[in-house]
């Protein structure tokens, strides 16, 4: 199996790969042109030297799909439209009160910033995942990237591990995922956090397995050797990599069971929490970008009951992270983000739920360089509409950017020769840093 | 468009310093008396090109030309062109195009001198049978032959057998399938319209059946872009308007929609010109918007003025709610998202208001207009002279987007024919002749321009019947040919000495794989395909309460129903090949039962994998599943289907279920194998049924001692489906 590419260094097979891919692709990625654009005077805070910028070398993101609604968990109100819970104190002054379902989150609330001020334009459900996951509208000529692609485009493969640059977590399909930059760069799919990695393990012995990929290898030895074009040294090429993972240590980051009982229980012993874990693990072994989806949001009906169930499940897990985190000394490192398509009417309807509503809405962020027990920005007394620094999604995926480090003013041509930034020409939050 | 300035009183300065040698040189003429030195190339609709003898070629309008040079050019390009006869066997058409391929491929070899590479002799050799055979069978049928297919093609001693394969491919159940893989790719068909209960059924079926019916493209495209009404309309014949689901797919993205329109059909790639004018060519946003101006009368969601009585629905519900309040068994709270839904996805419609309501941006920031101004529908042009000829005459209807369609799919619209043929041709051979064949913004700057404009007036002859384009194509003697062997780097313009080596999509690894497994994939339908178009459909003018609680009762079992058909097993394959080879065995009563829904058959299905061919399963396929981590497209985007290798799609060729399926021991390849008594012959079966070839010497002697060992069989099935060799077409 040896080859050529092998003894080739990282960066030299990365440009392989991604060369690779501009074949098959039959398109051209132009390099990123560093042009300053109509924002470019509201960005010039972020890039090196400025505070948070490329502190997160990992971003968890827990995605609460179905929209979360964010009275009754970030933004909670009293009078009208404060709805069946009864908000609770949260640690960190600025913070003040969490939703009544968020106990554990509001004492661990000092490690939080909150941004209580997002407002976006569309309450569908797949337009709002797409302009939280890219900063984009969804536009039926093109797919925009991910972070996690953004990541890889810039950051370049991490380095020393066999493991993705991308993970997505309880969920079968990575899109937007790459968008317009190569497959390659697109999350790794796992659909259930307990079964890991997809097929990561041979169907035949040890023996029987390594009889197999010889036979392949001889059988194939005619073709490789008429065909050296790009197309196919980059299956073998493929072929390869997988085989390396397969037998890779690294590949314990997937598995679970190498936790104790005491701290699977901590994270809550279902999807979402588990996912968590898996997600820790994952950053600790050096993957940059995990989502982890949760679902339940879509909370049209009695939204008391969903929210306990919800609630209870999100504030377990997400304080277990934290404090994982802490302990493993990696949450400096690690921003924990949290995002939903749109926040919910503050209206409670006549099904005692509540429906879609993106005019005000909530996001937060942990770790990674940020403050803690701190909100950007407010809602109105009902939570109707942002009272003041008003937050696109643009902004606060270019504030992720920022923390990643990505020039997020950096112009990248697609392929189809369309320019394109980091979460669309958003502005970092940049007090959001400490 | 803007035309482009043409400098020939530059070029024609420029010229007249530089030495005149060549055979074919001659002295041209301007009107103004100019003159140069130069041999006759081609003449591309109103430009002739002369190449001076330097070897650069310069392109100008003829018309700049004396009389007499002008009748020279029209002359030579006569002299140039190849006589095609009306109705020309499609051999016959095929030579013609191969003159012109190999044309190309000789002008090409000037690139490759300037880039230090061997020029070309002429096409590739002819390809063996067993390559032959695969090819043909993946590109037109969609999946590798089988054993018994590729056996007996290869025995065969016919001196037509490659002609008579085509012909024979083309009438297959699997070449329908293929294509509408294709069309399915290329529109974004998608099952989920993502609106309420809309889904894409009655528009893929219908998709089908053009396809099935080979209704001549032009058709087909007029019918989509004019259906009016719901999808799951039942028409006169029987037949229900899935056509309205081209539109119905964008519904609440218009400019988006006819952005693709003008991409899909006339190779005019417009996206920029949605939010500003195009940077690179010489589209404005002001002429995008008049475009989009055609279907600005047109709805596709029908609201209270759209029918007779105003919208029904709010009373519908206030009488549904007492109904179901009045059943304690019933909880209106369960009920009620899901009978709106189901009477809103009866909103989903076409229908045309009258003139066009559509205003230009209110950020539009050219002078040629002002933010919020109404725009006239108005064509655009590629050459001054378009709006003389029939397509732009022609389009007179009253209801603008008829019009729309009739300018667009007419014959000698400048790029309509173009666009299908190229497509066709990239199809067959990886490669269009104009790339990207999303954008044919000049044909002069095509790899061919003169086969790129012959393809063109091929499609029309052939009356846009794709199954007579595709045998001129598939009998040249081009795609007969070998593929090229060596690596065709990126950008470079490639002349079609034989077809590209190609890695599978992944609706053809996939067919094959289900090939291996069924023997018979198109055996397998899916079953119930109308079921939804019966169940969901509610005339909202006339429907009561009662109807509606009833209809959504049968639409909810539906799925149950189709759960019902699940949990056959491969042990129904080897019963249905029995079948379908007509022995006595007899069928079980339970398979009656289900023979007796709207399916011709039962699911057959492996570890939850359901066990037919792409074209049968959801569409897209759904995350994770085999399609999808080998690349099909998510039907986000047009052609947006990869090639490309990844982690998770090698794991699941190593380790997956697909993979495990047939190393089982009751894997179905093994049946065939199992029929061949004599053991060096099994190797050939093994090798025939798995790359469509016989094992070199070597390679049986390697296989002769695997099988011998334990697990052998598992082994060799392994190695030979994760072989490169299978994956790309050779």
């Amino acid at each position: 199996m040896k080859t050529e590419l092998l003894r080739l260094n990282d960066a030299n097979r990365r440009q392989f790969m991604l060369n690779t891919a501009k074949t098959a692709l039959g398109v051209t990625l132009l390099p990123g042109i560093s042009a300053k654009m109509a924002a470019a005077e509201a960005v010039s805070k972020s890039g090196p030297g400025t505070p948070g910028f490329g502190k997160a070398k990992h971003v968890i993101y827990l995605w609460m799909n179905g929209g979360m609604t964010h009275i009754d968990t970030f933004d909670p109100k009293e009078g009208a439209t404060k709805g069946f819970g009864t908000p609770c104190r949260a640690k960190g002054d600025n913070i003040v009160s969490l939703g009544g379902y968020l106990p554990k989150l509001a004492a661990n609330a000092d490690k939080l910033s909150i941004i209580r001020s997002m407002s976006s334009k569309t309450g569908v459900h797949e337009a709002g995942t797409y302009i939280m996951k890219t900063g984009y509208e969804p536009r039926g000529t093109i797919v925009h990237p991910a972070m996690g692609a953004w990541g890889t485009h810039f950051l370049g493969r991490i380095k020393d591990v066999t493991l993705p640059d991308s993970v997505v977590v309880n969920s079968g399909s990575a899109y937007p995922g790459a968008g317009f930059f190569p497959p390659a760069t697109s999350p790794v799919p796992i659909s259930n956090p307990e079964n890991g990695l997809q097929n990561i393990a041979p169907t035949a012995s040890d023996t029987q397995f390594k009889k197999r990929i010889g036979l392949m290898d001889e059988f194939d030895t005619n073709f490789r050797k008429k065909f050296q074009t790009e197309d196919v040294k980059a299956y073998t090429e493929f072929y390869d990599e997988t085989l390396k993972l397969m037998k890779s240590e690294d590949l314990k980051a997937f598995d679970l069971t190498q936790e104790t009982a005491e701290t699977r229980e901590k994270y809550g012993r279902n999807n979402f929490g588990q996912g968590c874990l898996l997600a820790r693990r994952l950053v600790e072994s050096g993957v940059r970008f995990v989502e982890v989806q949760m679902g339940g949001w879509d909370m049209h009906n009695t939204i008391d009951n969903a929210m306990t169930n919800n609630g209870n499940t999100l504030d377990t897990a997400f304080s277990a992270l934290l404090l994982d985190l802490q302990s493993k000394g990696l949450l400096e490192s690690t921003l924990v983000i949290l995002g939903s398509e749109f926040g919910r009417t503050p209206d409670v309807n006549e099904n005692d739920g509540r429906d879609h509503y993106p005019l005000a809405y909530s996001t937060v962020l942990a770790g990674g360089g940020v403050k803690g027990g701190y909100a950007y920005g407010s809602t109105d007394k009902e939570g109707r509409r942002p009272a003041d620094k008003q937050t696109s999604p643009s902004d606060f995926l270019a504030t992720v950017g920022h923390a990643m480090g990505l020039p997020v003013d950096e112009v990248v041509m697609s392929p189809s020769n369309r320019p394109f930034t980091v979460g669309d020409k958003g502005v970092p939050v940049i007090d959001i840093f400490a | 468009m803007k035309t482009k300035p043409t400098l020939l009183a530059g070029i024609l300065a420029a010229s007249m310093c530089l030495s005149a040698s060549g055979a074919d040189l001659r002295i041209w003429t301007n009107s103004q008396g100019r003159q140069v030195n130069a041999s006759f190339v081609r003449i591309e609709g109103e430009n002739v090109v002369l190449r001076t003898a330097d070897a650069t070629e310069h392109r100008f309008p003829l018309a700049v030309l004396t009389a007499e040079d002008q009748a020279f050019a029209k002359a030579a390009k006569a002299e140039a062109a190849p006589a095609v006869s009306a109705n020309m066997p499609a051999a016959e058409a095929a030579k013609v195009v191969d003159t012109l391929v190999y044309n190309g491929i000789m002008s090409g070899n000037e690139d490759r001198v300037k880039s230090n590479r061997a020029p070309l002799k002429g096409f590739n050799p002819v390809s063996t049978d067993d390559h032959f055979v695969r090819r043909v069978y993946l590109d037109i049928a969609g999946r590798i032959p089988n054993f018994e297919e590729a056996s007996t093609f290869i025995k065969s001693s016919d001196r037509n057998k490659r002609s008579k394969l085509v012909d024979m491919l083309l009438e297959t159940d699997g070449a329908k399938t293929h294509l509408y893989n294709y069309f399915a790719e290329m529109l974004r068909v998608k099952d989920d319209f993502e609106q309420d209960n809309v889904r894409g059924t009655p528009y893929i079926g219908w998709l089908k059946e053009q396809i099935a019916k080979n209704r001549p493209w032009n058709e087909m495209v007029y019918d989509m872009i004019t259906a009016t009404g719901k999808m799951w309309d039942k028409k006169p014949d029987g037949t229900y308007n899935g056509a309205a689901g081209y539109l119905l797919r964008d519904s609440g993205m218009p400019l988006d929609n006819l952005a693709n329109t003008l991409t899909v059909f006339i190779g005019t790639d417009v996206a920029c010109a949605q939010c500003h004018d195009h940077p690179f060519a010489d589209w404005t946003q002001r002429q995008f918007y008049e475009m989009a101006a055609f279907f600005g009368g047109t709805t596709t969601r029908l609201g209270g003025r759209d029918f007779a009585n105003g919208d029904r629905g709010k009373v519908l519900m206030e009488e549904i709610e007492k109904m179901v309040a009045a059943n304690p068994e019933l909880d209106i709270r369960r009920l009620r998202n899901g009978i709106q839904n189901y009477i809103g996805a009866n909103r989903a419609a076409v229908k045309d208001r009258g003139a066009s309501t559509l205003k230009l941006p209110h950020d539009y920031k050219y002078k040629d207009g002002a933010p919020n101004e109404m725009v006239s529908p108005k064509f655009v042009t590629w050459s001054p002279t378009d709006t003389e000829t029939p397509a732009y005459k022609g389009a007179t209807d009253e209801n603008i987007r008829t019009k729309f369609a009739q300018w667009m799919t007419h014959p000698e619209n400048p790029r309509f024919a173009m666009t299908i043929a190229n497509r066709l041709w990239k199809r067959a051979f990886g490669a269009g002749v104009n790339e990207p064949v999303t954008n044919i913004d000049d044909p002069s700057n095509s790899t061919n321009p003169e086969l790129l404009k012959h393809l063109a007036s091929e499609m029309v002859r052939v009356k846009f019947n794709l199954k007579e384009f595709m045998r001129i194509v598939y009998n040249t003697r081009a795609y007969n040919a070998e593929v090229t062997s060596e690596n065709i780097p990126m950008g470079d313009k490639y002349y079609f000495q034989g077809p590209m080596l190609r890695r599978m999509s992944a609706e053809q690894a996939w067919d094959s794989y289900m090939t291996m497994v069924l023997d018979k994939p198109d055996t397998y339908k899916a079953p119930l395909q109308d079921l939804y178009a019966k169940s969901i459909d509610l005339n909202l003018d006339t429907v009561d309460a009662k109807t509606v609680l009833i209809k959504y009762d049968a639409f909810r079992k539906m799925a149950a129903k189709e759960r019902a058909l699940m949990g056959g097993s491969l042990d129904d394959v080897d019963d249905m090949m029995m079948m379908d080879k007509k022995t006595t065995r007899p069928t079980t009563t339970k398979k009656e039962d289900v023979a007796a829904t709207d399916g011709p058959g039962k699911i057959i299905s492996y570890e939850g994998l359901r066990l037919m061919r792409a074209a049968e399963l959801p569409q897209p396929a759904p995350g994770g599943h085999f399609l999808t981590d080998f690349g099909q497209s998510p039907r986000n985007l047009i052609d947006g289907s990869t090639k490309i290798g990844n982690v998770p799609q090698v794991l699941m060729m190593m380790n997956g279920k697909a993979q495990k399926m047939l190393t089982s021991d009751e894997s179905p390849i093994l049946r065939t194998i199992e029929k061949v008594r004599d053991p060096s012959e099994k190797v050939d079966a093994m090798f025939l049924s798995i790359l469509s070839r016989k094992p070199s010497v070597n390679e049986k002697d390697t296989a002769k001692r695997v099988l011998g060992q334990g697990e052998g069989y598992a082994n060799m099935i392994w190695a030979l489906i994760n072989t490169r060799e299978f994956m790309f077409i050779q």
